[in-house]
């Protein structure tokens, strides 16, 4: 059975269906809410109440777009709002180009990733350099560049236009590129 | 068009890595970018950090697959 036919089952009220699609999409909504949340607490909370919400509102669900996109922008809207509710972080400021990109050291990249070991200290790094970025510019990173979305898909998640979703993308990729220069320089 | 300085294109490099590069601006782009080794350097810094969040992953577990249905009352369909 395909997609098309397990929503409009699953739309009738067909609970085997229903539970079909939460297990093709299970791991890839975990997946994306710990990117975001970086706490697999807070996304095993946030996929369960992806997936309240899909129930609740599959009826409305015309097909016009895919199944995923519409999950990713339930997850980028309960991060946001989870992180607005709390508002505890500091988040680092990337309203300054300059400071972001600056030609002088840009050729200073002493990452070499094939020297990085997969460990729990990378991980660590990796976590702290994206909690600095507040969830807005987080969530249009994650999209476009590690879950390959196109930008006008981001776009249409995080109800942007497409300069600002580029304009966020390319403050966020220097922002952590010069992050994980600092931190994994010298591993 | 005036020649891209080196932070145009990184600039650009930022809005457009990944996509298609045909636009009469990325042609120029990517001349600049083959001869200019500082921009290369940031291309390929760039694409590292993408790569570092890309293969961190994280698996659903049997424990919290199963919370899930309950929670959703799905458990035993």
């Amino acid at each position: 059975m395909d997609e098309k036919e397990l929503i409009e089952k699953a739309q009738k009220g067909d609970r085997k269906a229903l539970t079909e699609l939460v297990k093709i999409y299970e791991q890839t909504v975990y997946n994306f809410s710990f990117k975001i949340c970086r706490n697999k607490e807070r996304a095993e909370h946030t996929m369960q109440e992806t997936f309240l919400s899909m129930i609740k509102n599959l009826h409305q669900f015309s097909g016009d777009s895919k199944l995923s996109t519409w999950l990713y922008r339930v997850v980028a809207n309960h991060c946001l709002m989870l992180a607005r509710s709390e508002n505890k972080y500091g988040f680092t400021s990337l309203d300054d180009d300059e400071a972001l990109i600056d030609e002088k050291h840009i050729a200073e990249w002493k990452v070499t990733p094939e020297h990085v070991t997969e460990n729990n200290e990378l991980k660590q790094i990796l976590d702290e350099a994206i909690q600095k970025l507040s969830p807005e510019y987080r969530i249009v990173f994650m999209l476009r560049d590690v879950e390959g979305l196109s930008t006008e898909e981001t776009a249409k998640i995080v109800d942007l236009s497409i300069p600002a979703v580029k304009s966020r993308l390319h403050r966020a990729r220097a922002f952590l590129r010069n992050e994980l220069n600092k931190r994994l320089a010298y591993e | 068009m005036n020649k891209p300085t080196c932070k145009d294109v990184m600039m650009h490099i930022c809005d457009n890595l990944g996509e298609e590069l045909n636009s009469p601006m990325c042609i120029e782009i990517k001349a600049h970018l083959e001869s200019c080794e500082n921009c290369q350097h940031f291309f390929k810094s760039i694409e590292d950090t993408i790569q570092f969040y890309k293969k961190y992953n994280v698996q659903l577990s049997e424990d919290a697959h199963n919370r899930l249905l309950e929670f959703l009352g799905l458990k035993g369909h």
